[in-house]
């Protein structure tokens, strides 16, 4: 397992519990125009590196998550 | 044949090129190869920050097909398949091509229905391909288990009989010296870390051993896109997932064909070697980490164990993993970049290595006449935007 998940209602429990969601983006106005959308939708930074991220706990309590992982050394940075 | 002289020299770069092209990798080298062959565009040079085919290139399973769906992109798949046959001796180099077939298993009727509009799309481009049921596919590979044992039994299959391997090794050794001959400055230990951008046109790279003018950059990065938009300043629709690969120990010849499973994710081929190549699914979440994860591979082992009963005793004695840049509709970006003089060739994760010949052709092409060529016009960044995203499948 490279690492493990600190779930604040499970505990540390493996990443194959969890289905993977993405970087955290930040959507545009309503109002915006279709390019700014389309970038939204994508576009990704893909961070080799710190990113924060969306994780949902299917095989536990069935919610979403933010985490702050390390996308090269696996490494789950604690808030 | 033998040889005491090197192939190649790696060149420390000049301070001006007409054509820079970023990564010494399989598409990279093929387009600086055809650039300097068939077009007049005066000094190239390959810049590589490690060693040339450290990324997806030396890390790839050797499979060459065309058995795509989009009605857009088949005839180049098929093309590059067909490029294959005449490049040794175009490269004066054994690429050992063997067009041995590949066998893609369903598991179900509703499989074997997806499986038939596919063979209707890719006949209707030319590409040879047949349906197969479980006996004809036991008869052509004997040890492959056709009964209900497994969970999912083989209910039939897809033969694409000009689909087979190429030595990945050798096609890249065979492109670095073709283009090594023909004038191309092969520059390995020269890490990009920015780009001179003026007025929307690209006018050089800054490097770790000083800046190169260049009127014309070409990005062959491989899985490492994203940290060259960064230095842009822009994004890419691309994430990074690393795919697992093993190889067992060498063995008696018993498998003439590619094996596939779409459904369950693995393929397996005995290299003329005679070594197992098994593989190979992406790992659940983004990741830039090219290290073996254990449970993709113990999955694809249990999976092929199922239908190859006789390999329990194999030994598996190497594994890897390779980053694949992937975007949501699983075709590439080829083409103009939004900057003058800077071109893509890049997010070809999962099926990059088949497409080289093509690629190095057209990127070439693009690089030398600024005119997208037909081949390639869906591949463009701008299918985003437009809704014209490709209709592709995931493999």
């Amino acid at each position: 397992m490279p690492f493990l998940i600190d779930c604040p209602n499970c505990g540390r429990r493996s990443p194959y519990e969890f289905k993977f969601g993405g970087e955290c983006k930040r959507a545009p106005d309503p109002g915006a125009d279709v390019k700014a959308w389309c970038d939204y939708l994508y576009l990704y930074e893909n961070m080799s590196g710190v990113q924060d991220e969306w994780w949902y706990h299917t095989m536990g309590c069935r919610s979403w998550l933010k985490i702050r992982r390390n996308t090269v050394t696996h490494e789950i940075i604690e808030e | 044949m033998p040889t005491s002289q090197p192939v190649l020299r790696y060149k420390q770069p000049e301070k001006r090129y007409d054509v820079i092209v970023i990564g010494a990798g399989l598409h990279g080298l093929a387009a600086a190869y055809n650039l300097a062959r068939y077009h007049r565009v005066g000094r190239i040079a390959v810049l590589e920050r490690r060693y040339i085919g450290f990324g997806g290139s030396g890390r790839n399973t050797e499979m060459i097909r065309a058995n795509k769906r989009a009605h857009e992109t088949l005839p180049f798949y098929k093309e590059s398949l067909e490029m294959w046959d005449g490049l040794s001796a175009e490269l004066e180099w054994n690429l050992m091509v063997q067009k041995k077939g590949l066998i893609a298993l369903a598991h179900s009727d509703g499989e074997l229905a997806v499986m038939r509009m596919l063979s209707d799309s890719q006949r209707r481009a030319g590409i040879k391909i047949d349906m197969l049921g479980p006996e004809e596919v036991k008869k052509m590979v004997p040890s492959l288990d056709v009964s209900d044992k497994p969970a999912l039994p083989v209910a039939g299959a897809q033969f694409h009989p000009e689909g087979g391997t190429v030595h990945h090794d050798a096609a890249l050794w065979g492109y670095a010296k073709a283009a090594s001959r023909c004038g191309v400055d092969i520059c390995a230990g020269v890490e990009v870390t920015g780009f001179y951008v003026e007025g929307g046109k690209v006018n050089g790279v800054r490097t770790n051993v000083g800046n190169i003018a260049a009127g014309k950059v070409h990005v062959a990065v491989g899985g490492y896109s994203s940290e060259i938009a960064r230095m842009l300043g822009v994004k890419y629709p691309v994430v990074t997932i690393p795919m697992q690969v093993m190889t067992t120990e060498v063995m008696a010849p018993f498998l003439d064909y590619y094996v596939a499973s779409p459904r369950l994710h693995w393929y397996t081929q005995q290299t003329l070697k005679g070594d197992l190549i098994l593989g190979g699914q992406l790992d659940p979440w983004q990741s830039w980490n090219s290290s073996t994860t254990w449970q993709e591979c113990s999955e694809r082992v249990a999976f092929i164990l199922e239908y190859f009963p006789d390999l329990a005793h194999a030994r598996v004695v190497r594994s890897w993993s390779g980053l694949c840049d992937c975007t949501g509709d699983s075709a590439p970006v080829m083409g103009p970049s939004g900057i003058d003089g800077l071109s893509l060739d890049i997010a070809w994760g999962y099926y990059g290595f088949k497409s080289t010949p093509a690629c190095g052709k057209y990127a070439a092409e693009y690089i030398a006449t600024g005119k997208v060529p037909e081949k390639i016009r869906h591949f463009g960044l701008d299918r985003f935007y437009n809704r014209q995203r490709v209709r592709e499948i995931i493999i």
